[in-house]
């Protein structure tokens, strides 16, 4: 271990903090809580000291943004060893992370005033917390791996929390994406580490570059593994499936801390791929531009159509990543000159956290009231709650991308970017690398666009749904009933990071140039060569034409085509989106779960059932034919002879002897006829039983009393003697009978040898 | 001294084993006992060796057959590897089976068989010549016999009655291997990167490749490789202890470990590197992988799942070995440790689930994870590793294995290691299904279904808690132990 602890103590803190606040929920509730939440603030100054440190002890001075950076390296961890880093962008995201985590835990108190199992969803909050950290805060890929992969087990308990049906499946799908998006980046580590022999962000740049001609096919391929990986975490298309599902069935602060910050850890990840081995690779940038583009667009239309509010929120974070996906993709492509375009995604990062943090917590606010999402079924709940409206508001014109607010910012750098690369296009002379025709990215630009316009439709759809109409049955119960709708802690969570919006909106060139001038080295990026004049006329024009798609687009379709009359004449927001265009139900699902184990295990099956059985019965068949074949003819006539030829043999020499004996009984040893003399037999016994029959009675008079002796030794001793007397009898006999053979034999040896002689 | 010390571990297991018949019947208390101070003194003189100077010993003939036919033990790195885990487990395995096995009638025969079993797998590691090995390979498969049939059922009979046949049949196949090693060889005895001398007259490359492929398949049959591994499915009847430890660490490790020893130690990696038998072995190992960890996905029984797991871990090791580089050969044993606490971790929760709750089907898990949380939570610890995940102990291994795959290059490489993505795939849905069943339960499940059920008892459950606790550690930090794997695997010369 060496280099400064204290990135290890941020990364560990909130992990020891969980089991601490797990311990302490065991006994208190209320000490649980305020524990979580002295955890998470802890973090966060911990945060901003080091920040504030680094920034004086930097070269740039306080205003320069240059940050002195810190190492750790502990070898050996988990095998390849753990390197953490905190350099601007790090400070940058960590810190981000650190707010919201912050503000969601304060959040959380009274999300979960009456919810079940709060201790587990703590324990899993803060440990989350350390693993995005980790993430965050990671030098080399490898520990970014390793985090990532604890972030994802430890988050799918938020998704899961609820332990309904839904939740439990759109957990499944959670987990399953995250399981084949660790292993398929696994996959491209592996590769990677091979070809380029480090995993070291700042030394994976040079080692590519050495291999670079003759490997690139493998790099391409590792690129693309880590990218998928990284991409399902960030929710890219065609891994966004979990998005949808997850989000509206998680607890708010889970969902906020999902979208907000979970996602961007993969971006993080398509960064560290995109900025060091890909580094102004414009076919690389090509590819996730292409993504991009998608994902923006998809997400945007799934938003449209959705009717559920946390869905809604889901699928335009699903966008905006698409957003952020296109800003990295024109990195690539602008080479050298992309100034803007990492800026764009920079500040697009940035502020999609913070836009998502207050719009899913005001979400949040909604369900911990009604418990609903549906937007017919709110509708109106914000009418008369001026403070929830603001911050919705807030988020929403941010995210819209409405000038002075923070979104139109990064919106336009990234906008900027594809003009910029429209016009290289436009002047591209033979030999210039440029990928694409002007008509390629003039389309690309107006997608852009289209895609800005429908977010800004979409989250009018939500405004006006929630903040603006009338619930038909249910008006007078939400504005009165509903009076104390959430308490002050809810209430500061929600407004403090509304109120940084329209903050970072208004004053672009103090805040947001700052804050890009704080991460973009890790991008590798520059200052652009001139400043960027955000409210210039052309860039306004840029924000206008979205604002204008939008409210043709939330006109022309949502209120039209997305709603119809209901029975009681009250016009209802209506699903329209088709279901079978779900990629999981459609394809992942039956892919994993039967295609796979139907064919692998139907070849693997067949195998073992007919060939292998086959063989084996083949086998056992022809051998066990021969067996049984040999048993009843050889074996069982060999066997048959033998004995037969063995009894035969047996009973001659039977006869032999038995000849012998029958021969002695009529001759030498005949039995003698005649009177028997009678004996008197067993006098001994009878004396002897007497005696102690007499015995037996003394005793049965004196020591016995209780338990006379009853029975006589009389018949007892008198078998035994003739017992004897029988076995003498039969002894002498046989012994007779042997001495008898005994010497015949002798006769017989004796006639042999004198023969002989 | 020393030789005695690397002899006696072995032989007194053995005798305590046949004298443990002699002990009455009736005398149900001393069996255990007697087993555990048999095994922990043999436990503590492998120590001994191991802590002492494994390097000065020669080595110990226990006897000569004729010529170079000798029964010889000698402790090398690869020796030390698996008789230190076999010494680690044993103990502690017969801990748990202690309490799993009280009230059992047959409890005598039990401990005798299983603590033979233990003398016979410390001959199989500490074995120094192919011969040495081959004998108690042998043996091995008649004490463990007994153990299977424990229960005397139909199923068990048949089960092991199936265990024989394949066992014998693939020692037969071992055998002739073993026989052309010693014709071909310049000696018997282990020595890394192969034995074989090409000047002995009659050598012919293809039939001596043909008999390393006949002999591979043979000791595969313990290791549960793929047209011969329908035994170790059936097995599963037997009591948790003898499946745990012997069908997911003693066995099937000794049909692995015998593998890397022909492979290594007797042919020599350089001499099957990139032949026809190369990839047929390979091919094997990648049918068996994708086999156990489908099969183990269709699979409900819980103990059955697991031993399916375990056919295709096995490979895993096997893919190690048949990387024929020292990377593969580091892979391959650390797996081969990691895996023994892995499997032994997951098993001995299904024993402890079995034996409290009576659930031997993954259905019927609904909410165990609430009435058993520490056995669950051990459980969820193996369950991660197995898949692959950092922190556990498993990740590491996986990556050395598909590191030596990559490193393998070229098609077959790649196939590798996406035929490790695809079963890394499969091990998270079978093993989180139970985990999330057992935690999640299904919205409606019966909860007074499982009254009453509570933890085992801490002879159980300490052996759980420590093997857990062992796969964090090395999750965590396992460089000393890999770099002496390296170390063992590192003169192969490759």
């Amino acid at each position: 271990m060496s280099g400064d602890w204290i990135l290890l103590i941020l990364v560990i803190w909130p992990m020891i903090g969980a089991f601490l606040s797990y311990g302490t929920g065991r006994r208190r509730k209320t000490g649980r809580n305020l524990f979580a939440d002295g955890v998470v603030i802890a973090e966060f100054a911990l945060l901003c000291g080091l920040f504030a440190c680094g920034l004086l002890s930097g070269s740039g001075g306080v205003s320069g943004m240059e940050l002195h950076v810190l190492d750790f390296k502990w070898e050996g961890f988990c095998g390849l060893g753990l390197t953490l880093r905190l350099d601007g962008f790090r400070v940058l995201y960590g810190l981000v992370a650190a707010f919201m985590w912050m503000m969601t835990t304060v959040f959380s108190r009274e999300y979960f005033g009456h919810y079940r199992n709060r201790n587990r969803y703590y324990l899993f909050l803060l440990l989350t917390l350390g693993a995005t950290m980790g993430v965050f805060l990671s030098a080399d890929l490898y520990t970014t791996f390793i985090f990532f992969e604890i972030m994802s087990f430890t988050s799918y308990v938020w998704v899961a929390h609820d332990e309904k049906e839904a939740a439990m499946r759109a957990a499944g799908t959670y987990l399953g994406v995250a399981v084949v998006g660790g292993m398929v980046m696994l996959m491209g580590l592996f590769m990677l580490y091979h070809t380029a022999g480090t995993l070291q962000m700042d030394e994976l740049l040079e080692a590519c570059r050495k291999v670079r001609p003759e490997k690139s096919g493998v790099l391409y391929l590792s690129g693309a593994l880590m990218l998928f990986g990284f991409g399902a975490k960030a929710g890219m298309f065609p891994l966004h499936i979990w998005l949808p599902k997850a989000h509206p069935v998680a607890p708010a602060p889970a969902s906020a801390l999902l979208s907000g910050i979970l996602t961007k850890s993969g971006i993080f990840g398509i960064l560290v791929v995109s900025c060091n081995i890909f580094l102004h690779d414009p076919a690389w940038g090509m590819a996730v531009l292409l993504l991009g583009m998608v994902t923006m667009l998809g997400g945007a239309a799934l938003a449209v159509f959705s009717v559920d509010l946390k869905r809604t929120l889901a699928c335009s974070s699903m966008s905006q990543i698409g957003f952020i996906l296109v800003g990295i993709g024109m990195q690539g492509l602008l080479g050298e000159e992309n100034a803007l375009a990492v800026r764009g995604t920079l500040l697009h990062m940035v502020n999609h956290s913070l836009f998502k943090l207050v719009l899913f917590m005001a979400a949040g606010v909604v369900y911990m009231n009604l418990h609903k999402l549906n937007l017919n079924e709110i509708r109106g709940f914000g009418r008369k709650k001026p403070l929830l409206k603001f911050c919705f508001l807030m988020g929403a014109l941010g995210i819209g991308g409405i000038p002075l607010w923070s979104g139109y910012v990064s919106k336009t750098l990234l906008h900027e970017s594809i003009v910029e690369y429209t016009a290289l296009t436009l002047q591209a002379k033979a030999g210039m690398a440029v990928m694409g025709s002007p008509a390629f990215f003039k389309t690309v630009e107006w997608l852009f666009l289209l895609a800005g316009g429908m977010t800004a439709a979409y989250m009018l759809k939500l405004f006006i749904a929630v903040f603006v109409e009338k619930h038909p049955e249910k008006q007078d119960e939400f504005d009165w009933e509903y009076k104390k709708y959430w308490n002050t802690e809810s209430r500061l969570a929600v407004t403090i990071p509304a109120l940084l919006l329209p903050v970072m909106g208004t004053l672009p060139g103090i805040v947001m140039n700052k804050i890009a001038e704080l991460g973009q080295p890790f991008m590798r990026g520059e200052n652009p060569l001139h400043a960027v004049h955000y409210f210039s006329l052309e860039n306004l024009k840029g924000g206008m034409v979205s604002v204008g798609i939008g409210l043709v687009l939330y006109f022309g379709v949502i209120r039209t085509c997305l709603m119809r009359k209901g029975r009681n004449g009250i016009r209802e927001y209506v699903d329209r989106w088709p279901a079978f265009l779900d990629l999981e139900e459609r394809v992942y699902r039956p892919v994993l779960l039967q295609f796979f184990p139907w064919l692998f295990g139907g070849i693997c099956g067949f195998l073992d059932k007919y060939v292998i059985s086959g063989i084996q019965g083949a086998f056992l068949g022809i051998s066990g034919a021969v067996c049984q074949f040999l048993d009843t003819y050889v074996v069982e006539t060999a066997v048959k002879v033998f004995m037969a030829a063995t009894a035969f043999g047996s009973r001659v020499l039977d006869h032999m002897t038995d000849g012998i004996i029958v021969l002695a009984r009529r001759t030498t040893h005949r039995q003698v006829k005649g009177h028997r003399k009678k004996v008197m037999r067993d006098r001994f016994a009878y004396a002897m039983g007497h005696f102690l029959d007499g015995c037996a009675a003394l005793l049965n008079k004196t020591v016995r009393k209780k338990h006379p002796i009853r029975k006589s030794y009389v018949p007892n001793l008198i078998e035994l003697e003739e017992e004897t007397v029988r076995t003498n009898r039969i002894i002498n006999g046989s012994l007779s009978f042997a001495l008898m053979l005994v010497c015949i034999g002798l006769i017989l040896v004796l006639l042999y040898l004198l023969w002989q002689r | 001294m020393n030789q005695l010390l690397l002899v006696a571990p072995v032989l007194l297991p053995i005798a305590g084993g046949i004298l443990m018949l002699m002990i009455p019947e009736k005398e149900a208390r001393v069996h255990p006992i007697f087993t555990e101070l048999i095994v922990l003194a043999s436990s503590a003189m492998i120590w001994a060796v191991l802590f002492t100077g494994r390097e000065q010993g020669n080595g110990a003939v226990l006897f000569s057959m004729a010529g170079n036919l000798k029964v010889f033990f000698r402790m090398d790195g690869m020796g030390a590897v698996f008789s230190g885990l076999v010494s680690v487990l044993w103990p502690l395995a017969t801990l748990y089976a202690f309490e799993y096995m009280e009230g059992d009638r047959r409890g005598r025969e039990f401990f005798a068989f299983y603590t033979m079993t233990y003398g016979v797998t410390l001959g199989i590691a500490l074995s120094g010549n192919l011969v040495t090995l081959y004998l108690f390979y042998e043996l091995l498969t008649l004490v463990t016999f007994p153990l299977v049939l424990h229960d005397r059922t139909k199923e068990a009979i048949r089960a092991s009655r199936k265990y024989l046949y394949y066992s014998i049949g693939g020692a037969a196949f071992a055998f002739i291997g073993l026989v052309f090693v010693l014709i071909y060889g310049s000696t018997a005895d282990f020595t890394l990167g192969g034995v074989l001398n090409k000047g002995v007259p009659g050598f012919d490359t293809n039939v001596i490749l043909f008999m390393y492929v006949l002999a591979f398949f043979g000791f595969g049959v313990k290791a549960a490789l793929f047209p011969v591994h329908s035994w170790l499915p059936s097995v599963s009847v037997a009591p948790t202890p003898v499946t745990a430890l012997l069908h997911a660490v003693a066995v099937v490790k000794s049909g692995a470990f015998a593998i890397l020893r022909l492979t290594y130690f007797s042919y020599g990696a350089d001499f099957l590197k990139g032949t026809w038998a190369h990839y047929v072995v390979l091919g094997a190992v990648l049918v068996t992988i994708v086999y156990g960890s489908t099969m183990a996905v269709k699979e409900v029984h819980f103990k059955r799942r697991l031993a399916y797991s375990t056919i295709s871990n096995l490979s895993y090791v096997l893919l190690g070995a048949v990387m024929m580089s020292a990377a593969g050969m580091a892979a391959a044993l650390s797996h081969l440790v990691f895996h023994a606490f892995m499997k032994i971790c997951s098993f001995f929760c299904a024993g402890a689930v079995m034996h409290q709750a009576g659930r031997n089907y993954v259905y019927e898990l609904d909410g165990i994870g609430k009435k058993m949380p520490v056995t669950l939570a051990c459980f969820t610890i193996a369950g991660l590793s197995l898949t692959g995940i950092p922190l556990f102990a498993g990740f590491i291994s996986k990556w050395n294995i598909a590191q030596a795959a990559v490193g393998l290059g070229g098609i077959p490489g790649f196939l590798a290691a996406g035929v490790l993505l695809y079963s890394a795939l499969m091990t998270g849905i079978y093993m989180m299904t139970v985990v999330v069943r057992a935690y999640f339960p299904k919205e409606g499940y019966d909860e007074t279904a499982l009254d009453g059920v509570k933890e085992p008892g801490w002879r159980m459950l300490t052996p759980i808690v420590i093997f857990a606790a062992v796969i964090l550690f090395f999750g965590l930090y396992s460089r000393p132990l890999f770099h002496f794997l390296q170390q063992t695997a590192g003169g192969s010369g490759i």
